[in-house]
């Protein structure tokens, strides 16, 4: 077959269309229904508006109270998420008695699904039913607002958050230093290097790849929490526990507002990748450094 | 060959007549149909429709298939199938608030089903008011709901508690006639440390919360001399919400709050009604369910002790036009319309439109409902005048004090001359959403009432401006039963 060939066209253009029609078309739709006021409930004709629903979006306190929490649960989760995951990988990787089941059981919260999680929170945290303030109580302590202060929600909705994908974070860190030769620690030792100084000058440095890339992935999926908070607060008290999804699902599903959720996504989108382009500027000389 | 034929002739007659008796069993005949209706998660309504549908069964030998939503997402999944006009749902159940919203993709009930003896049976107020849209019928009730009190008789017959009561406040310890009575009965068994908390309402966003907020402020807000004028301004389609009426009922919706169980603010009528059959309170507000559940003994702790009444009442109303409070010889009950009943409707897109209506007249027949109204759990309050005149009926669960009470404030909230009906508009999602939020945050205490109650307001006017104000006030205008306006 020549360069020149025409019957490349024959097998070029099917992937071509088939990506503009899954991916590119419902997106440019998408970003054209965001500059229209466009309602189905109560059913308004669609009206151009151009930056308008962007404009207004940016004068929410709503929207800007929604990215600021969103920001919150995915910075302190992610943070506690790979603290205490890379601790428990060192562990499991230092080959305790029993490290195989340590690994199955600590697994397993990542395997459900969220919304049985959220469930099961809503009742752990439960203010007179929940396990939690009767335990409390049995010490004299007083009954703690978990999910009706806004403070209180935010650290639950944290504290699952951590408690369900630490396990993601465990195991691709493991799988990160089971990679890691053995012969610089052998040569670590040697110079009589402690523990601590083998994990700050290679294994911390050494696992800088994998470790960006595990915070990276778990950042930009916390920014997507929806279905915990659904289910544990509805985004209350009032709107202290709201994420962007849940504003842009409150909009689009509940309000039927299309014209205005779709901006609202575009808004999540910018913020996202300003978010994760800002991430790997940061991280590229330090990673740079490790070629 | 003639005992052949003979034989031939005796087994199609056979079967001609087991035939026949298969048609005479299905009336009118739905073999084959199966009939799909979108409802709320169980038990609450769901029960009520299956009920219905084992009847419908047995009947017409059609099948009915109940399809279960969690109620936050029955809206969005009903109006999306609605607005696609595709055929998911024969019949879709739905709040009255919602029918604004859905009527353009609505069937009109058969003609035939709007009169004789079973409609004359449904109440006033469902079928004049609640079920008609612009003059027309869509839907039909298929659950009665009215806000009223409910108490319990062994804490407010106990001669200790009643000369302790008179002490402190200086009257009978009774059910209230006001809501500053309400206040100071909660606040008088407001006893934490034996297990007992003065009152029950929702408080949870999302768990019909504001329905209870609207009933504290029903007794300031609905002024007889200005009628439909609780909401908005029939004249000017200007918010209320946020008038010195609307003011005290807040205030008074926030006292209620810290005079119950200490989870209260995560309250949603479930966990109200398991508070009152638990016997964790002494006094509460809600549906008709409540009173029903705390008389269940299967159910309830408190069971033989229950009793109802109308909700309180003011005897000073705020007046929207003169924009001051309007002073009344004496109190005047303010019962509210809260959600108004579950109603059923066909969708035009249905492909068995018959059928559906069939359905409905089964579902919501005086005996059907009858039996759905008396048991705990469905979901279902009476809203036919045989529901509540029929004291044998409720003899299965109530004693006879009990239902006399129960029926009576039933039957006198939704015929009181000063009933509060709920709001109904197109956008009502857009409109209750601000109400959420906002008493989430007077209830936290983040923000005063004065000023949730003005943040409310302004977002209401705005979404009445953004969907049309003309539009929405002669929308409101019909919902509140005022002609339309010149």
């Amino acid at each position: 077959m020549m360069r020149n060939d025409p019957i490349k066209h024959v097998f070029i253009w099917p992937a071509v269309l088939v990506v503009l029609a899954i991916s590119i078309f419902p997106l440019i739709y998408s970003l054209t229904t965001s500059f229209l006021s466009y309602r189905l409930i109560p059913p308004i004709p669609p009206r151009v508006v151009w930056l308008g629903n962007y404009a207004t979006l940016l004068q929410e306190p709503r929207f800007w109270s929604a990215l600021f929490t969103t920001t919150l649960i995915a910075f302190i989760a992610v943070g506690l998420q790979y603290a205490i995951g890379f601790g428990v990988a060192l562990a499991l990787n230092a080959r305790v008695p029993g490290e195989r089941l340590f690994r199955v059981a600590l697994l397993l919260p990542m395997l459900l699904a969220p919304v049985a999680v959220a469930l099961v929170a809503r009742m752990m945290f439960n203010p007179t039913m929940g396990p939690l303030n009767q335990f409390l109580s049995k010490f004299g302590l007083v009954n703690l607002p978990f999910l009706t202060n806004g403070h209180w929600a935010l650290a639950c909705i944290i504290a699952v958050e951590v408690w369900q994908w630490t396990p993601f974070v465990i195991l691709m860190m493991l799988a990160g230093l089971q990679t890691l030769p053995e012969d610089v620690y052998e040569a670590a030792e040697l110079e009589n290097a402690s523990a601590w100084q083998q994990f700050w000058g290679i294994t911390f440095p050494m696992m800088l790849p994998i470790s960006a890339a595990v915070v990276f992935i778990r950042l930009i999926e916390s920014y997507k929490i929806m279905d915990t908070v659904f289910v544990m607060t509805g985004g209350g008290p009032g709107v202290d526990t709201e994420t962007l999804t849940l504003f842009a699902y409150q909009e689009g599903f509940k309000k039927f507002n299309l014209g205005y959720t779709s901006a609202l996504s575009f808004l999540f989108l910018i913020a996202i990748t300003i978010i994760g382009v800002t991430y790997l500027a940061l991280l590229r000389p330090h990673l740079e450094k490790r070629r | 060959m003639l005992r052949r034929t003979f034989l031939m002739l005796t087994t199609s007659l056979a079967m001609a007549c087991a035939a026949g008796q298969a048609n005479a069993a299905c009336s009118p005949d739905y073999t084959g149909v199966t009939l799909t209706v979108a409802s709320q998660t169980g038990p609450y309504i769901a029960s009520a429709l299956k009920l219905g549908a084992d009847e419908w069964a047995k009947k017409t030998c059609g099948k009915v298939n109940v399809v279960e939503f969690p109620w936050s997402e029955l809206y969005p999944k009903i109006a999306t199938s609605l607005t696609a006009s595709d055929a998911t749902f024969d019949l879709v159940s739905f709040a009255p608030a919602w029918l604004p919203d859905f009527v353009p993709y609505l069937s009109e009930m058969p003609k035939e089903m709007q009169s004789g003896k079973d409609w004359d049976d449904i109440e006033p107020a469902y079928r004049e008011r609640l079920m008609v849209w612009e003059g027309k019928i869509y839907s039909q009730s298929m659950d009665g709901d009215v806000h009223t009190y409910t108490y319990r008789t062994d804490l407010f017959s106990d001669p200790k508690e009643k000369d302790a009561f008179k002490a402190k406040y200086g009257y009978d310890l009774a059910p209230p006639k006001t809501w500053k009575q309400y206040l100071d009965i909660a606040e008088f068994f407001q006893r934490p440390d034996k297990g007992l908390w003065g009152t029950a309402e929702a408080f949870r966003r999302g768990g019909q919360q504001f329905w209870f907020f609207f009933s504290h402020a029903a007794a300031y807000a609905n002024n007889p001399n200005y009628p439909g004028a609780m909401f908005f301004d029939p004249e000017t389609m200007d918010a209320q919400i946020n008038n010195p009426g609307w003011v005290k009922g807040l205030e008074e919706y926030i006292r209620a709050s810290k005079l119950g169980p200490p989870n209260a603010l995560n309250f949603s009528f479930g966990e109200v009604n398991a508070a009152v059959a638990g016997g964790q309170v002494a006094e509460s507000i809600g549906w008709g369910d409540t009173g029903v559940i705390a008389a269940d003994p299967k159910q309830s702790k408190i069971s033989g002790k229950v009793g109802s009444a109308m909700l309180p009442g003011s005897d000073e109303i705020w007046n929207a036009k003169t924009k001051k409070w309007d002073k009344f010889p004496s109190v005047i009950p303010g019962p509210f319309m809260a959600f108004g009943g579950w109603q059923i409707a066909v969708p035009k897109a249905g492909k068995n439109q018959k059928a559906a209506w069939d359905f409905v007249k089964t579902l919501t027949s005086p005996e059907v409902s009858g039996q759905a109204a008396i048991t705990g759990g469905s979901g279902v309050n009476p809203y036919r005048k045989s529901h509540t005149a029929n004291l044998q009926l409720w003899s299965k669960i109530f004693s006879p004090e009990e239902a006399k009470e129960y029926l009576g404030a039933q039957s006198d909230s939704i015929n009181a001359k000063n009933v509060a009906l709920d709001m109904r508009l197109p956008g009502y999602f857009s409109y209750t959403e601000v109400v959420e939020i906002e008493l989430g945050k007077a209830l936290a205490g983040q923000t005063t009432p004065q000023a949730a109650l003005d943040a409310m307001a302004k977002e209401w006017n705005r979404l009445t401006d953004e969907f049309g104000r003309a539009k929405q006030l002669a929308a409101y205008r019909a919902a509140m039963g005022l002609p339309p306006k010149n």
